[in-house]
C-alpha cells in the first residue's frame, strides 16, 4: 500500500515538464550517432571486433532512447497544458527518435561484411561520417535551446536564435547530400573492385549513414514547426 | 461561564486543532511556491509567515469571521432561545470541518478548509431549522449564494490576474532582457514581498474558517463582546503558525524540492494574483480557498505559457471536492450536534 502522508499540496497541478527529457532523448541520438563514428573509423581499419562491440553498445543506447520516448509519450496525457501544441511535440519526438533508430541500423549493416574498397571510397566514407555527425551534434544544439526558450517564454530574439539553428541543420544535411550522391557513384564506379555484393553492401551503408542526417533534418524542420505554431 | 468549563475548553481546543491544520497544509502550500523557485529558505519562509499570518489574521480578519460566525446561519436569534445549543452546535461544526479536513489530507483531496466550514456551520442551521428553532427562511441564502459564488470566481479571478502579470512581465522584461537568469535573480527579491503578502492575505482570510465559529460559540455564552476580540483572533494566528511550524515546514519542503517549474516571475505572478484575489474577499468578507485560488493563479501562469506542464485534471478533483465538501460537512456537522446533545454536552 501507498504511504499516506499527511500532505494536501497543490503539487498536482505540476505536470511533468516533455522538454527535459526531450533534451535527454536528442542526446541519446547523438550519442548513438557518435558511436556509430567510432564504429565506421573501426570499419575502415578492419577492426571487426570492435564493431560487433560498437554495435552492442549502440543497441543498448538506442533502447535507453526508446524508453525516454515511451515515458515522454506515456506522461502527456490529454490533460496537460504546454506552452506548445501536444501534437507538434509528438510529431518531432517521432523523426527524432529515428536518429537512434537509425544509426542502430546502420551500426548493424556494418557488422555484415568487412570492408575490402579503395582508399578514395575509404575517404568518402570518413567524410561522409564527419559531416553526418556534424549534422546530428548541430541538432542537439538545436533542441538544447529549447530551455532557454521556455527561460524566456519564448521571447523573439530566443525563437530567432532556434531558428537559426533550424537553418543550420538544413545546410549541413544539404552537404551531407551531396557528399552522400558523390560516394555512391563512386562506389559504383568500382564495382570490379569490390564486387556486385560489396557495391550492394557499401551503397546500403551509404544510405543508411545519409538517412540518419535526413532523420536530424526532418526532426529540426518539425521543430521549427512546434515553436512557431505555439 | 468559566474559560474551564468543559465545554468551553472543548471549543477552543478545536479551533485550535482547525487552526493547526490550516497552517499546515493550506498556509504550507500558499508559502511553498517561494521555496520551489529558491527565493527563500524554509527557516526564513517560516518566520515570514508566522510575522504576517499574524498580522493578517489579527487586523484583517475580523470581517470574515464574522461571516462565517453569523453571516450565513442566525446565530443570535438562536442564542436568544438558547445560547447552549449554539455554543454546542459551533463545536459540532469544527469537529466536523476538522473531521473532513484531516480525512481529506490522508488522501491528498484537494478538500478546501474554508468550504468545509461553511457546509458545516450551515449543517448546524439546518439542523436548528428542522428542529423548528428558527425558520428555513431565516438561514441567509443569499448570502451563502454570494459565498459559494465567490468559489467559482476566485479561482477565475486568480487565474485572470495570474495570466495578465506574468503577459506583461513576459512582454516587457523576459523578452527585451539579454538573459533570462538575471530577470529570475532581480524576481527573487520580489518574490520575497510576494510571500509576505500571501501570508498576510492568507491569515485574512483563512483565520475565520478556524476562529469564525469558536468566536460564535464564545459569543452565544456571552464570554465575549459584540466585536471579536483581539485575542480570540490572535488564538487563530498563533494555531496557524503553530501548524506551520510544527508540521507545515514537511509540506513546504515537499513542495519546495519537487516544483522546480516555478521560477521567480512565474512565482511572483502566482502569489502576487492570489494574494491580491484573497485580500479582495477578505476585504469584501466572503471566505474563499487560498488553495483553491492559487491552483487558479498557477493555470492562469501556464495559459501565458509561462510553464513547461500543466496538469489540468486537478480541476476536476477540486470540481468534485466543492461539490462533495458542503453537503458531507453539513451532515457530519448535523449528526455530532445530534450526538453532543444526546451525550448530555
Amino acid at each position: 500500500m501507498k504511504k499516506r502522508e499527511y500532505i494536501r499540496s497543490v503539487l498536482n497541478i505540476f505536470g511533468s515538464s516533455p522538454f527535459k527529457p526531450l533534451v535527454m532523448h536528442a542526446n541519446k541520438g547523438g550519442d548513438c550517432a557518435r558511436k556509430l563514428n567510432e564504429s565506421l573509423l573501426a570499419f575502415c581499419d578492419g577492426d571487426m571486433d570492435k564493431v560487433e562491440g560498437l554495435s552492442r553498445e549502440i543497441d543498448v543506447i538506442e533502447h535507453e532512447a526508446d524508453v525516454i520516448k515511451q515515458t515522454i509519450r506515456s506522461e502527456l496525457s490529454s490533460s496537460i497544458m504546454l506552452p506548445v501544441n501536444a501534437d507538434d511535440l509528438l510529431n518531432f519526438l517521432k523523426p527524432q527518435d529515428s536518429i537512434s533508430d537509425d544509426t542502430q541500423e546502420v551500426a548493424f549493416w556494418l557488422t555484415l561484411r568487412k570492408f575490402e574498397a579503395t582508399p578514395e571510397i575509404r575517404k568518402g566514407f570518413i567524410e561522409l561520417m564527419e559531416k553526418t555527425l556534424q549534422t546530428v551534434e548541430m541538432y542537439e544544439a538545436l533542441v538544447s535551446t529549447l530551455g532557454e526558450l521556455l527561460g524566456s517564454s519564448f521571447s523573439k530574439r530566443d525563437v530567432e536564435d532556434t531558428l537559426q539553428f533550424v537553418t543550420k541543420v538544413e545546410e549541413m544535411e544539404h552537404q551531407v547530400d551531396i557528399i552522400e550522391k558523390k560516394l555512391t557513384r563512386t562506389i559504383f564506379n568500382n564495382e570490379d573492385v569490390i564486387g556486385a555484393l560489396g557495391v550492394y553492401h557499401l551503397s546500403r551503408v551509404v544510405r543508411g549513414i545519409g538517412d540518419i542526417a535526413d532523420r536530424s533534418e526532418h526532426a529540426a524542420d518539425r521543430l521549427r514547426t512546434m515553436v512557431l505554431r505555439r | 461561564m468559566s474559560f474551564f468549563d468543559p465545554l468551553v475548553l472543548l471549543l477552543a481546543l478545536a479551533g485550535l486543532y482547525m487552526a493547526w491544520n490550516i497552517g499546515a497544509n493550506d498556509l504550507a502550500n500558499a508559502m511553498g511556491t517561494s521555496v520551489g523557485s529558491g527565493a527563500l529558505s524554509i527557516k526564513q519562509v517560516i518566520i515570514i509567515a508566522a510575522v504576517f499570518e499574524f498580522a493578517g489574521a489579527v487586523l484583517f480578519g475580523k470581517k470574515v469571521t464574522s461571516t462565517i460566525a453569523k453571516g450565513i446561519v442566525p446565530i443570535d436569534s438562536i442564542s436568544l432561545i438558547d445560547p447552549h445549543l449554539v455554543a454546542v452546535g459551533m463545536l459540532a461544526a469544527i469537529l466536523a470541518a476538522g473531521f473532513w479536513i484531516t480525512l481529506a489530507t490522508f488522501y491528498n483531496l484537494p478538500v478546501s478548509t474554508t468550504h468545509s466550514i461553511v457546509g458545516a456551520v450551515l449543517g448546524f442551521g439546518l439542523i436548528a431549522t428542522y428542529n423548528g428553532i428558527i425558520g428555513f427562511e431565516e438561514i441567509k441564502w443569499n448570502v451563502l449564494a454570494k459565498i459559494v459564488g465567490s468559489w467559482l470566481v476566485s479561482p477565475l479571478l486568480g487565474a485572470l490576474l495570474a495570466y495578465v502579470i506574468f503577459s506583461l512581465i513576459r512582454y516587457f522584461i523576459l523578452q527585451k532582457a539579454e538573459e533570462t537568469y538575471t530577470v529570475e535573480k532581480k524576481f527573487v527579491f520580489l518574490q520575497i514581498i510576494t510571500a509576505c503578502y500571501i501570508a498576510f492575505a492568507h491569515g485574512s482570510n483563512d483565520v475565520a474558517n478556524a476562529i469564525g465559529p469558536l468566536y460564535a460559540g464564545l459569543h452565544s455564552l456571552e464570554m465575549v463582546g459584540i466585536n471579536i476580540p483581539l485575542w480570540v483572533m490572535a488564538l487563530g494566528g498563533i494555531g496557524m503558525v503553530i501548524g506551520l511550524a510544527t508540521w507545515g515546514y514537511r509540506v513546504i519542503e515537499t513542495i519546495g524540492t519537487r516544483i522546480t517549474e516555478l521560477t521567480p516571475t512565474r512565482g511572483f505572478s502566482a502569489e502576487f494574483a492570489t494574494a491580491s484575489v484573497v485580500v479582495l474577499h477578505s476585504y469584501s468578507s466572503l471566505p474563499i480557498s487560498t488553495t483553491h485560488t492559487l491552483v487558479g493563479s498557477v493555470i492562469g501562469v501556464g495559459l501565458a505559457g509561462g510553464l513547461a506542464a500543466v496538469d489540468l485534471s486537478v480541476i476536476g478533483k477540486i470540481v468534485v471536492s466543492w461539490v462533495i465538501t458542503v453537503p458531507v460537512a453539513a451532515l457530519t456537522s448535523a449528526l455530532i450536534f445530534v450526538g453532543l446533545l444526546g451525550v448530555g454536552i
